[in-house]
């Protein structure tokens, strides 16, 4: 009996549901109201929203993994963790928006907001799906609504540079995956990533082995653009820096989880069988670790000579991006584990870094690193947060980020990769120069002016929900550990039902 | 390989389709590249009426070859630009970009001809487009309404971006 969409438990679609409502509404509200009406509470509404999503994707955690017509909706321990993940991450970026977006500069705010919401809707269904069509709109529904965010503050130049660079690059990308995807469809005939499974084995086992790797490099190829890894990085410090802080946060944090949740799933569900064949030992593996290095080693070694905050921190993501993809290439015990608590080390430090950018920006009225200057005597506070995040993005220890970097060295030398790992504690030595170099300015240069900064309550609660984030995963890194362990990673790599649903 | 009408009618459709490709990176007047666009559009519905996806084929002319194509020119007819694009050439970066679709060229075209798909042919009969509609609007549902969400986003992008300030 075939099933329809309302014979299964559409309920687990909650998150989903709530944040499409909550764009929907807005976008309906915006309508109604008046052009001059102040639309910042668009954002609170919105971390509403985003606030209910979290508490039904939690609730959901210790049951039993479910999906909705052959896989094109699935919710399973990984799909539940990254996705509260993406929506801490979402929730973070609205309350930075909520004070840091004007309607005085960006005049659409209405739509920013509900862009947004469109934006995190694609992330989270990037992270529940096993099935390729499902999959890729959701990239898509991502990836569009970030080209429109990063070019939406229409007055400045930067800002469109940004959305043109982002649009094109992007849209070279997607078709790369696309392109993948289609000799996957061609050669098992269904979108179902277990069908996948199943019949890439006998397709590669049957003589089409070429294609099958062709396939696999070929999104590759895409997805080293979607995660910001080098050599496919030349959009991120342009992009970063044009678009508005709150959108480069998002990007830098939100993007980068469902990224790689997306190609932890596909490749890992899809191609797992090359590993039992060796195969992977000899052509994935090293591509990949070549991707990682380079990534380690362009990204720290440009971001040495950046005057701007947000390009430093453009490049210090495609470093971090090159940190992420070693667990997923050398695979290993810990694989989930270590590539999930970085993420949220790097969700936590990173935020706080472009809410401090952002306070410096609106203050100084520049981006320029000249603007920490003296920062720690107008305000001591915000130099000593900024101080935790520059720590833990460098990975000294007693920070979310050295334990993070600590957990995936670990991966690599229990799997026997030393380069990699020696290539990991050299780039993080480099990148010690140019993190330093912020603190330098923040405590050792004359300020530009003596009056006091002021710090709204709204940035400020951002900073303690940072350095609470950072210091405390640094500090008892075993609380997460524990309760990342204990989730069912496997699950995502496994069919619920015995047979595939169709074709 | 031999020769007959659908080998003949596949010749000429590729030809065109490419050549069409061809043209548009080489003319320097936006009007002939979208002109030059359109005819790969339709030599590519072409290609689908050869492999038994009508409705594929419909399709594509009515939304790329009509719509896009249309679409593009009005564009280009209602803003004021350079209707010419001088680009400097700067031979080092070309130089590169041909290598690098030279051999990415090479690696398919390797991989294609290294393992050829073997002879069988699949049953296109019961792929109907009510067997389509079906699948898209049953199985496939959850991506169908995402793209109606993913295209609300686009619309209202194109607005934004493209809207003219009342002030400016």
């Amino acid at each position: 009996m075939e099933k329809v969409l309302l014979d299964y438990d559409w309920t687990v679609m909650a998150p989903e549901i709530i944040i499409a409502a909550a764009a929907a509404l807005l976008s309906l509200a915006d309508l109604f109201l008046r052009e001059n009406t102040d639309r910042r509470f668009f954002s609170w509404f919105s971390l509403a929203a985003v606030i209910a999503a979290i508490f039904f994707t939690v609730s959901r955690f210790g049951q039993q993994p479910y999906e909705i017509l052959g896989d094109t909706y699935r919710v399973d321990d990984f799909a539940l963790a990254f996705k509260t993940a993406v929506l801490s991450g979402v929730g973070l970026v609205f309350l930075l928006s909520a004070w840091g977006v004007r309607q005085e500069e960006i005049r659409f705010r209405g739509e920013y907001d509900y862009l947004l919401l469109a934006a995190a809707l694609g992330a989270m269904i990037m992270t529940s799906s096993a099935d390729l069509i499902t999959l890729f709109v959701g990239l898509e529904l991502l990836s569009i609504s970030s080209y429109i965010l990063a070019g939406i503050h229409r007055e400045r130049y930067a800002s469109n540079e940004a959305a043109w660079k982002y649009v094109v690059q992007g849209g070279v990308a997607s078709a790369f995956i696309l392109y993948g995807m289609s000799f996957v469809y061609g050669l098992t005939g269904s979108t179902n990533l277990y069908t996948i499974q199943q019949r890439l084995v006998e397709a590669y086992q049957t003589g089409y082995d070429a294609f099958v790797l062709l396939s696999l490099f070929l999104m590759l190829l895409g997805f080293g653009f979607k995660i910001a890894s080098a050599p496919f990085h030349m959009w991120v410090p342009d992009v970063y820096q044009g678009a508005p802080t709150p959108v480069t946060s998002f990007l830098a944090v939100v993007s980068k989880t469902a990224a790689f949740a997306l190609v932890l799933r596909i490749v890992l569900v899809g191609y797992i069988f090359l590993y039992q064949m060796q195969i992977w030992q000899q052509v994935v593996e090293p591509v990949l670790l070549v991707l990682a290095g380079l990534s380690m080693v362009i990204g720290n070694t440009a971001a040495l000579h950046q005057t701007d905050t947000k390009r430093l921190l453009a490049y210090s993501s495609v470093a971090h991006a090159g940190y992420l993809l070693v667990p997923l290439s050398t695979l290993g015990a810990v694989l989930f584990e270590s590539t999930f608590y970085y993420l949220i080390a790097y969700l936590v430090m990173t935020m706080g870094a472009f809410t401090v950018a952002a306070l410096l920006e609106r203050e100084a009225g520049h981006g320029n690193i000249s603007g920490f200057a003296g920062l720690s005597r107008r305000s001591p506070g915000t130099a000593a947060a900024m101080t935790v995040f520059l720590l833990s993005l460098a990975g000294i220890p007693v920070t979310a980020g050295f334990f993070g970097k600590f957990y995936i060295l670990m991966n690599a030398l229990s799997t026997q990769h030393f380069w990699i790992a020696g290539i990991m504690v050299g780039t993080t030595v480099i990148s010690y120069y140019y993190y330093f170099g912020i603190i330098r300015q923040m405590y050792f240069r004359p300020p530009a002016s003596k009056d006091r900064m002021r710090v709204p309550m709204v940035p400020a609660l951002l900073l303690v929900i940072g350095i609470l984030g950072t210091v405390g995963l640094g500090v008892v890194p075993e609380w997460a550990v524990h309760w990342i362990g204990d989730l069912q990673w496997m699950s995502a790599l496994t069919p619920l039902n015995a047979g595939p649903p169709g074709p | 390989m031999q020769w007959n009408g659908e080998f003949l009618a596949f010749f000429l459709l590729s030809v065109m389709a490419i050549g069409g490709a061809v043209f548009m990176i080489h003319f320097t007047r936006v009007v002939h590249m979208v002109l030059a666009l359109a005819f790969t559009f339709l030599s590519i519905a072409g290609i689908y009426v050869l492999l038994h996806a009508e409705f594929v084929a419909a399709v594509q002319v009515l939304i790329y070859t009509g719509a896009v194509s249309i679409l593009m020119l009005f564009g280009i007819m209602l803003t004021k630009h350079r209707t010419s694009d001088h680009s400097d050439s700067r031979s080092r970066h070309q130089l590169l970009s041909f290598v690098g679709v030279a051999a990415f060229f090479g690696v398919i075209m390797w991989v294609i001809y290294h393992t050829p798909f073997s002879g069988g042919k699949a049953e296109t009969a019961k792929y109907t487009v009510a067997n389509l509609g079906e699948w898209v609007f049953k199985q496939y549902v959850i991506p169908f309404e995402l793209t109606s969400v993913l295209l609300l986003a686009a619309l209202v992008g194109a607005v934004i971006l493209a809207k003219k300030e009342r002030d400016a």
